[in-house]
């Protein structure tokens, strides 16, 4: 397995304030291979471990222990071969000259990266077209949406046709048309028509469900798990999830005394709390829920679905994915 | 080289993204100019003085201070640029994405380096222009190539201590502090403003600062003052092979010790 393999990590640690008492273990020991083609992905909470363990990988940060294996070549021996067989891309919006226009940004990545000067224009144009941006080639990066400078970003990664790519939080801070365009471009053109082998994080568990072959859950700085998603929420004890929907003050203590109910995960969205229990007999403690909860808040809806990852991370970790 | 060209390039479309910058860059040399000749006509009361000839080996106070000031600005330039580069890079928010490159980021500095030094000569050249042609200074075509060849000795030399100004950024985040100190220390110890034989402390010490030798050559070839050529340029032929690696040491250890410590892209 590990020869088809283009990132091998084999027990990588990364230890910041080494000695000191505030020492961090961020990587803590990990280990897992990614195969040729595969999009693999890291799910955890803020704080998990993730950009620390991509920044290794990428040779922006020099591990303390273990080691790490990029296109067949070990990330602290060999870094300038690691960096000609990767692409990395990050969240957020500066990771481009804004003074400059795509076409300015374009030609010093691809340069930089060592994309032969006979073919840098063809290839701008290419990407350009690929990401929908022609009609922005000339307008400086400044006056771009963040979509649009998204885009560029994820053209940037391409300019120089790496193999592997390193996917930081590719939708943090994006509107819901562009997120959903960079997840759709990552799994069908990048994954599925050009083959790339992407190593992708997230703290996003709809990204992670919906685009990844296999996952490994990162808690504070380990791996707590590592299958495909659907294997992994099938390793769950309890097979339904009972979720209501509610506003008020909720504490997970109040439900502690709660037999069948397992992994408990209290979240809030757009104003709303969302109490999330794993259960064999939803039917039968809903009504001791709903009395618990009647005091303290009011109840917009009840239903009970199949356990998602995120209820997988919570029965594993004790920490929901919206922590940190 | 086309890391170079690039960075020199993408470095000239920024600066052209701010006017007003370019309108400075234009006008600035003729500004710099007044006040120094102010200054020797008030300290003077002419431009020679034969007591300051005593020292200086020239009595023509304002083109000696003049081609001191063009010189140390060209040096200082020279050290803001690459010192601060990697500090630019990560308020842009480029810094990772550039250090992940499959190049090592001393060609990056370098591309910095020489983007500053052609701007740093379209300004001396400017400066020198207002020199010919309102102080005087005669440049002849003969002097032209050995002016340019210690010029170019003191440019290697520059980007030497320019690795280690950008290496102190990368470590310290903050080098505005170490480069005015080096700034002060230069200005007290060689003959940029007055002739360091003015006392026997800054005689001494300017002996082992290598500006004192491209000064004494520049200073020689533009006013006719004796000085031995070979002498000087052979030191600073020596200082720049040993300046160079210097740099380049200290550049890839501090490096090293960032992506050890997770500090690179900090503020």
């Amino acid at each position: 397995m590990l020869e088809n393999s283009d990132i091998v990590v084999e027990a990588l640690c990364k230890v910041f304030k080494k000695g000191k008492p505030d020492e961090v273990r961020a990587v803590d020991g990990v280990g897992f291979s990614i195969r040729k083609g595969e999009l693999f992905g890291l799910l955890g909470p803020n704080g998990a471990g993730k950009t620390t363990l991509i920044k290794c990988i990428s040779t922006l940060l020099i591990p303390d222990g273990g080691s790490a294996s990029v296109g067949g070549f070990d990330i602290k021996r060999e870094p300038l071969r690691v960096r000609q067989h990767i692409g990395v891309l990050t969240g957020g919006e500066r990771s481009l000259y804004w003074k400059l226009t795509p076409v300015e940004n374009l030609r010093y990545f691809a340069t930089l990266y060592g994309v032969p000067r006979k073919v840098i224009k063809d290839r701008i144009d290419y990407l350009l077209d690929l990401m929908g941006l022609t009609d922005k080639a000339s307008v400086r990066v400044e006056k771009l949406s963040s979509g649009m400078k998204q885009k560029l970003s994820l053209a940037r990664v391409l300019a120089h046709d790496p193999p592997i790519l390193l996917v930081d939080e590719p939708t943090l801070g994006l509107d819901p048309y562009f997120a959903r365009f960079i997840r759709d471009f990552i799994k069908n053109e990048l994954n599925k028509k050009l083959h790339k082998t992407i190593l992708l994080t997230t703290h996003y568990m709809d990204e992670a469900d919906e685009l990844c072959d296999r996952i490994a859950f990162m808690n504070r700085g380990k791996i707590e798990a590592l299958d495909t998603p659907d294997r992994l929420k099938q390793s769950m004890p309890q097979k339904q999830t009972l979720e209501i929907k509610c506003q008020g003050t909720l504490e997970k203590e109040t439900f502690s005394d709660v037999r069948e109910a397992a992994s408990i995960n209290i979240s809030h969205e757009d104003g709303f709390v969302y109490l999330r229990m794993n259960t064999d007999n939803p039917e039968v403690i809903l009504s001791s829920i709903i009395e618990l909860i009647r005091e303290k808040a009011q109840i917009f809806s009840v239903r009970v679905t199949v356990p998602t990852l995120e209820d997988v991370f919570v029965h594993l970790t004790g920490a929901s994915l919206k922590d940190g | 080289m086309w890391v170079i060209v690039e960075e020199v390039r993408k470095s000239f479309a920024i600066l052209f993204a701010y006017p007003v910058e370019v309108v400075f860059w234009i006008f600035s040399p003729l500004l710099w100019v007044i006040p120094l000749v102010f200054q020797g006509k008030a300290l003077i009361g002419a431009f020679s003085s034969t007591p300051f000839g005593a020292l200086a080996g020239t009595d023509e106070f304002i083109p000696y201070v003049l081609i001191g000031a063009i010189i140390s600005t060209y040096m200082f330039s020279a050290v803001w640029s690459m010192g601060n580069s990697f500090r630019d890079e990560t308020y842009y928010g480029t810094l990772e994405h550039i250090l992940s490159a499959p190049v090592r980021p001393v060609y990056i500095l370098v591309g910095k380096g020489v983007y500053n030094s052609v701007l740093s000569t379209l300004f001396v050249i400017v400066q020198l222009l207002i020199c010919v042609f309102i102080f005087g200074l005669e440049i002849t075509l003969a002097k032209i190539f050995p002016i340019f060849l210690f010029l170019l000795l003191l440019i290697v030399g520059l980007y030497g201590i320019g690795f280690m100004a950008a290496a102190v950024t990368l470590l310290i985040k903050e080098s505005h502090g170490i480069i005015h100190l080096f700034e002060y220390v230069l200005f007290l110890f060689s003959p940029i403003r007055y002739p360091v034989e003015v006392n026997p402390i800054t005689k001494t010490i300017s002996v082992f600062i290598p500006l004192t030798y491209a000064l004494i050559a520049l200073r020689g070839l533009l006013l006719n003052i004796d000085f031995n050529f070979w002498k000087n340029s052979v030191i600073l032929l020596g200082i720049d092979c040993a300046i160079i690696p210097l740099g380049l040491f200290i550049f890839y250890k501090i490096e090293k010790r960032t992506k050890t410590r997770g500090t690179l892209a900090d503020y």
